[in-house]
Order: structure tokens, then sequence, then C-alpha cells
């Protein structure tokens, strides 16, 4: 049982959070009949996908006590690329993947040795990269543009039973991290470096290749959410990421990992995105103005966060 | 001639102008424990991270079984075998004590991945080899002060073949039972050839455990021998550079104190620790002694109400029953806290507006401070405090820690306070500012102030606190006046072992 709480960093904020999708499944079973269906959740989990990956990646970074804001122009220019290379057969799909994998992993690294090695705040470098990125994508296109083959389209809206194809690779690559950030070497490094950056040092950790690593990881799965949003829109939309870089924070802190690093881990942030995501769709059935649905999405940020600073002070 | 283990070679390091080191010649051999003796900001910190690589030297070079070295990375010097236990802690709250004890280090499987069956196991067998009774799955967060020192003795010595190990004073936090057992392991350490760099303010340890010392004073050794051929008294002059009556003026006579300012009962920090009552009267310095974490800061904090508390604090007669900083500064009662860089100065505002910036106003319409007016009342603090700063306009961050000190406890004084608390006043001052505050504090003291003084530094407390309140485990264990005032009575009390309440031993 310790381990089980060790290996997944299980917190009581966790249980506040699991509180409160019952209770949201509680409120949307009782507004619609339509709620508690298999489509309904298919759909949800749809609703899903991108976020969750993006989400991912922003607690690997987060943990390191980095911050990666390029989210938004990272996935409109990779979408882009994405759908300009795809085309319509196998063989261009498979380079359009390589290559998007590849300019994911190469913006994470630059961002990674801008903060490491040239020691600009993580918040500055990832936003410069962020701007310079979404003005490259409107380079390319104006307007949605390019194409995906039907293949690869009929992938991301197929379906095995009520649970989307992508959704099993999402989980997947949840429980990749979680083994990643408990039992390997790296993942011991990402929790000490964001603890503590001097008391990794004076251990002897490399906390700048640690951080290299955490930015490039992230750009490998911010790839990865770029092709699946190409996917479901069939085409390369070069204002895709725009507003990624703020929504991937909020089931990060809403999951109990903490802003300032080294404490929590991905399990807190599939909860929240859970979480967030039946909220949004048990408002929608309230018919809720989405402008609501902001609103109490910054509500519980912060309600959130104060639980957090509550317990640190007690 | 016996080959040194590792060696500084006329070894120097400036940060900008300021030469914390020069020349410094220092030798370290297999088998033997050299104590490094200095003051605070004398140079001893500087030195270890010059021989371990997280800093470059300015001059001279580092020599490690002989040979000339550089290492640009602490990480170099720990594959050499070079184990430090740092002053400042290096373990991660975050992760479990076994996870610390090895971080970097993880025992892995044949797939490369962390092995945390032996992980845990490796930690268990380390401890105990240590002596050490503490889980290995225990977090360290969860533990004591005490304990957390432990593990970073117990991750210093992980892998077998460490040759040299740096102690930067690892009993500042150990009761004198911990400590104990702190010596048994070294006396081990150096029957198998280790060579010890011991830190310490404490003397008598020294003088127990140490074969070699290197005293520095301002960068430079002052003097470096094997220990028999020196005293108590000869380290304490080679270190401060002068006799204890040149550093502190004298006290004021017994029974020259006035009528209570300050009077403090029952006061409860937080919940379950133990209440403490305490009075301060005009023209008297009072001492708040105890180890780091015995709650003196706690303490302090609480008086002036920038901390929650429970308990009757009467100020000149009256009580404050909604104590908090702004009240107690209208009431004429303030505070210098213990980190001057993260809540005293704005270390980038020049020295001018650092000393007004609590008063902006004095001596002009508060609406409008005329240009250079600020300029002109900081003047004041050449004539008042000896501040040495060749412009005001500077940023506070271009003078030295003495004198960063010594404009915050100006500025303090703009406000013309009746009683004033402070929090290691002298914390990485050198010797000549330190007497300097020291004289000021007296005087301030003679003219009818109340000062309440916490101090982690015994010498500080002993020559110059009329009187002295020791605290331990958030109590007050006793009171001290006039000739009981020693530093052998503060540590008897101040270590005395108590029933600390080790959290993390009884983890499953």
């Amino acid at each position: 049982m310790h381990d089980v709480i060790r290996a997944t960093r299980a917190q009581p904020v966790h249980l506040v959070v699991l509180a409160l999708i019952a209770v949201v499944l509680l409120i949307g079973i009782n507004t619609s009949d339509r709620f508690a269906t298999p489509l309904n959740f298919a759909n949800v989990q749809d609703q899903i996908v991108a976020l969750a990956i993006v989400s991912l990646a922003q607690t690997i970074v987060i943990l390191s006590g980095g911050i990666d804001l390029s989210y938004a122009g990272a996935l409109s220019l990779l979408s882009v690329v994405f759908a300009a290379i795809a085309g319509d057969s196998a063989g261009t799909l498979a380079l359009a993947l390589l290559a998007v994998l590849v300019l994911g992993a190469l913006i994470g690294l630059v961002n990674g040795m801008v903060v490491a090695y040239v020691g600009v705040h993580p918040l500055i470098t990832t936003l410069g990269t962020s701007t310079i990125l979404a003005g490259a994508a409107l380079l390319i296109t104006r307007r949605p543009s390019g194409s995906v083959p039907l293949l690869f389209e009929d992938f991301t809206y197929g379906r095995l039973g009520v649970m989307p194809f992508c959704m099993m690779i999402v989980i997947g690559l949840y429980l990749l991290a979680g083994f990643m950030l408990w039992r390997t070497r790296l993942g011991t490094r990402i929790y000490a470096v964001g603890d503590n950056e001097q008391a990794a040092a004076v251990s002897g950790l490399p906390v700048r290749r640690t951080k290299v690593a955490v930015y490039a990881l992230s750009g490998l799965l911010c790839s990865l959410a770029a092709a699946y949003m190409a996917g479901r829109f069939g085409v390369g939309d070069p204002r895709a990421g725009v507003g990624f870089d703020l929504k991937s924070i909020t089931p990060v802190i809403v999951g109990g990992t903490l802003l300032a690093g080294g404490k929590g881990g991905v399990l807190g942030t599939a909860l929240a995105v859970i979480l967030l995501a039946l909220l949004a769709n048990v408002l929608n059935f309230l018919n809720v103005s989405s402008f609501y649905q902001w609103i109490a999405e910054g509500l519980i940020i912060i309600a959130a966060v104060s639980l957090l600073v509550g317990k640190g002070r007690s | 001639m016996v080959q040194p283990v590792l060696a500084a070679r006329s070894l120097s390091k400036n940060f900008g102008p300021n030469e914390v080191l020069q020349g410094i010649e220092f030798e370290i051999f297999s088998g033997r424990a050299v104590a490094l003796c200095g003051e605070n900001g004398a140079g001893k910190s500087t030195l270890i991270k010059l021989l371990t690589g997280l800093y470059a030297p300015s001059a001279g070079h580092v020599e490690f079984m002989g040979e000339k070295v550089v290492w640009s990375d602490p990480r170099q010097s720990l594959a050499a075998g070079i184990a430090v236990v740092h002053q400042e802690f290096s373990v991660l709250g975050a992760l479990t004590v076994a996870e610390n004890i090895f971080l970097g280090d993880e025992p892995l499987t044949r797939f490369g991945l962390i092995d945390r069956r032996r992980l845990t196991c490796n930690a268990r067998v380390r401890l105990d080899n240590l002596g050490i009774t503490l889980s290995p799955d225990a977090l360290v967060e969860t533990l004591s002060v005490a304990d957390k020192q432990m593990v970073e003795i117990a991750k210093a010595l992980r892998s077998e073949d460490e040759k040299v190990l740096i102690l930067d004073e690892p009993t500042a936090v150990l009761s004198q039972n911990e400590t104990t057992h702190l010596f048994r392991i070294i006396a081990g350490l150096r029957e198998q050839g280790i060579g010890l760099i011991y830190v310490s303010h404490r003397l008598d340890e020294i003088f127990e455990i140490c074969t070699d010392i290197t005293v520095i004073k301002d960068g430079v050794v002052t003097t470096s021998g094997p220990i028999g051929g020196y005293t108590h008294d000869s380290v304490v002059s080679a270190m401060v550079g002068r006799e204890m009556g040149e550093l502190f003026p004298p006290k004021a006579a017994v029974g020259a104190a006035g009528t209570v300012v300050l009077k403090v009962e029952d006061l409860v920090v937080a919940p379950g620790v133990p209440s403490a009552s305490l009075s301060v009267r005009e023209g008297e310095i009072v001492g708040l002694a105890g180890l780091v974490g015995s709650g003196r800061t706690e303490l302090a904090r609480a008086i002036y109400g920038a901390d929650p508390s429970s308990g009757t604090v009467t100020l000149f007669g009256e009580p404050m029953p909604w104590r908090s900083p702004s009240g107690c500064i209208d009431a004429g009662m303030l505070m210098l806290t213990e980190s001057r860089k993260d809540d005293g100065l704005f270390m980038e505002t020049s020295v001018a507006r650092n000393f007004t910036a609590t008063t902006p106003g004095h001596g002009a319409h508060p609406a409008a401070v005329p240009p250079g007016h600020e300029e002109r009342r900081a003047v004041l603090l050449k004539e008042r405090m000896g501040v040495a700063v060749d412009h005001v306009g500077l940023p506070i961050s271009a003078l030295s820690g003495g004198n960063q000190q010594k404009v915050l406890i100006a500025r303090l004084l703009e406000n013309r306070p009746k009683l004033l608390i402070l929090d290691e006043p002298t914390r990485g001052v050198d010797m000549g500012a330190k007497a300097e505050i020291y004289r000021t504090l007296r005087h301030l003291a003679a003219e009818g102030m109340a000062l309440l003084v916490i101090s982690s530094e015994l010498i500080e407390v002993v020559g110059l606190c009329d009187r002295v309140y020791v605290m331990r485990d958030g109590e007050i264990a006793t009171e001290l006046t006039g000739e009981t005032i020693t530093e052998e009575r503060i540590m008897t009390v101040a270590a005395a072992e108590t029933a600390t309440h080790r959290g993390g031993t009884h983890h499953a």
C-alpha cells in the first residue's frame, strides 16, 4: 500500500477531485437522460485527448521547477506542418509524423537549452518561442490548409466500444510518464531539480541536462497532440494552439502539483482533466453559456490553490 | 614527507571587488582531521566551495593526490571521492530517506530502471552501519532537523571509497547525544584512512576530535598546525584578531536597568508549543539564545505580531490585544529580521532610499519630498553609523554585508524606537563592523532603549547581553544574568537532551 501511494504520488487533494467528479456526475445524471449514455461519455473523451496530452507535458515541466508556455505557438505550427506534409497516402502520413516529432523535439531542445544554459527564465523563454512559432505558422498559411489521409482522420474518430482509440494512447502515455517518474533516474532527477535546484547541484545531479530533457519531452508530446488535432480537423489550423498555453496549466494545478515544482504527479493531472471535461459537458447540458464555464474554471483554479496553500500552513 | 590527499595552493577568490580569499595554503592528510576555524564571513564556506569545484578560483589551484586538478563541477570532486555534509541542507523534502541517500547514484536493474527494493535495502544497510535509526521509506520533509542532518551525513558517505569528508557545522542542530554519536562515526572514518575537514564554532568539539587546525580571518590563514600547540584562548584570538574586551564595550552596571518596557506572559506561538514569558527593561540588552530551530525567531515574530499567537504582551504597561507589525511600530517597538536580503533591503535601490524607505517624509513636506532630500538625510549615515560608502546614490548591493546591516539599523532608528528586537544582528558581518554594531547597540541601551537580541553566536550573547533567556524546543529553559552568562552554561541548557519528537522513525 505504501509503495502504491509513493509510486502514484497520491495526495489527499486527489480525494477532493474525485469527490467533485462524483458531484458533477450526479448533477449530470439528474440534468439530462442523454448525459449518462455511452455516446456522451465517448464525446467527453474526445474533448479530453488533446488537453490531456499537453497537460501531461506541462506536469513534467512544472515538476522540474519550470513552465512551458510554448504550446500555443508550437501546436499551431506543428499541426500546419503536419497537414502540409501528410497528403493522402500512408507514406506521406509516416513522413509527416516523423517530421512533427523531430520538429517538436527540436522546439523543446531549444527551449531547454535557453533555460538551462543561457539561464533565461522559462516563462520568458517559452513565451518568446511561442510567439515566434505562432508567427511562423501564420507565415506558412493564413487560413486552415493542407490535408490528412482519410485513414488517419478515421483513426482519430475511431472507437473501440465506448473508448476512442486515441484515449487508449493517452492512458498509455500517462502510465509511461508515471513509470518514468517512479522508476528511472530521470524521474528522480526531475523531482530533485524541481524541489531544490541548488541541493540537486551539490548532490552531483546533471541539473542542466535534466532540464533540457524535460523540455524536449514536452515538445515531443506536443507534436503528438498537434497531429491528433490536425487529424480531427482534417486540415492544419494556424491558430490551433491558441489558448493551450494557459489551459494546459489548469489541470496540473487543480491536480495538486506544486507550481514551484518538486511535488505532485501525473495522477492528479489525469483526474483534473476528467473533472474539467465533465464539468464543461454538464454545463452544456444545463445550457449554461460557455463564458460561465470560463468563470467556473477560474474559480476552481483559485479554490484548488487555496486548498493547497491552506494545507501547507497548518 | 607524506603527500596530502587534498590541498589548496595559494588559492584566491574575488567576487567583483571583494577579495574573499587570498593566497590560502591548506592541506588535508589521510587519517587526520583538520579543524577549519574562523568567524562568520571569514571565508570558510568559500574555501570549501573552491575545494569541491562549486566555485572556480580567481588564482591558485587545488591539488588532489599530488596532482593539480581543475574541477568545474561538484560532480567531478564527488566522483574523485570528496564528500561534503553541507551546512545548508542538500536533502530534498519531497523524496524519501532512501531516495535522498542515493540521489544520482540509484541502484539499477538489468534494464536500467531504478531497483526500488535494493534502494531501500542499501539505504537500510547504510543507516545501520552508521547507527542511525530512521526508516528508509520516511519522507524527509516529515523529519526533525537533527534527523535531516543524519540523512545528510548518510548521503555523503554512501560510497565505500571516500577519501575526504568535509563537515560544515555538522553539530549546529544536533543534541548532545547525537553529537557524541557523530563523533564515534568520525573516529571510525579516520581509522579507515579518510581525511576530514571539520568546520565548527564549538572549540570543545574541535579539541576533542581534530588532529590539526587552520584558522582563517578576513580571507587569509592566520595560523595553522597540529592542534597540540593551541589552547582555546589562542584559537579565539587568532579567529577574532583582537581580545574580547576590544570587541565588546563594557556592560551596564548591575541594577542599572530601568522600568519594564516589554512584558510577555504565557505567549503560545502554535498549538502544542509550551508558553513563554519574558520581560525587557529600559537600558538593558537581553539575549535570546538557543540552537537553530529552538523557536527564538518564532517567539520574536509572535511578540512583534508578524505571526498569530495567544497570550498577553504589555508594552509600557499597556496591553496590546491586537498585535500587528504596524501597531508595534506605532507603539515604538521595531524588529530587525534575520534575513536582510529577503525581509529588509531593496537590493537594487540606492543606499539613500534604503535608508529613508520607512520614513520618506522626515523633515520635508510629506506630499512632496524635494529632490536631494533623501541624499542629504543619508549623509547622516556616515556620521552616526560610520557606513563606509563613497556615494549614497549607489545601489545597496554594492556595500559589504556589515555596511548593509548598519544601514538597516540606522533606518530602524529613524523611527525613534523605544524597544528594538534584533534577530541575528551581525550575521555575515566582518569583525570591524561587528565591533561598531556592538558599540552602537550598547550606546542605544545607555540612552535608555530596551533591546532584545537573538543570536546563534555564543561569543556575542556572552559579550553583549546583560541578561539571557536560553530556549530549547520552543520553550524558555532558563534565564541567566551577570556572571552566570557563560558559553558553557548556555550550551549545557540549549543542547540538553529532551524528548524531541523524531518524526519518521516509526513509519512502517
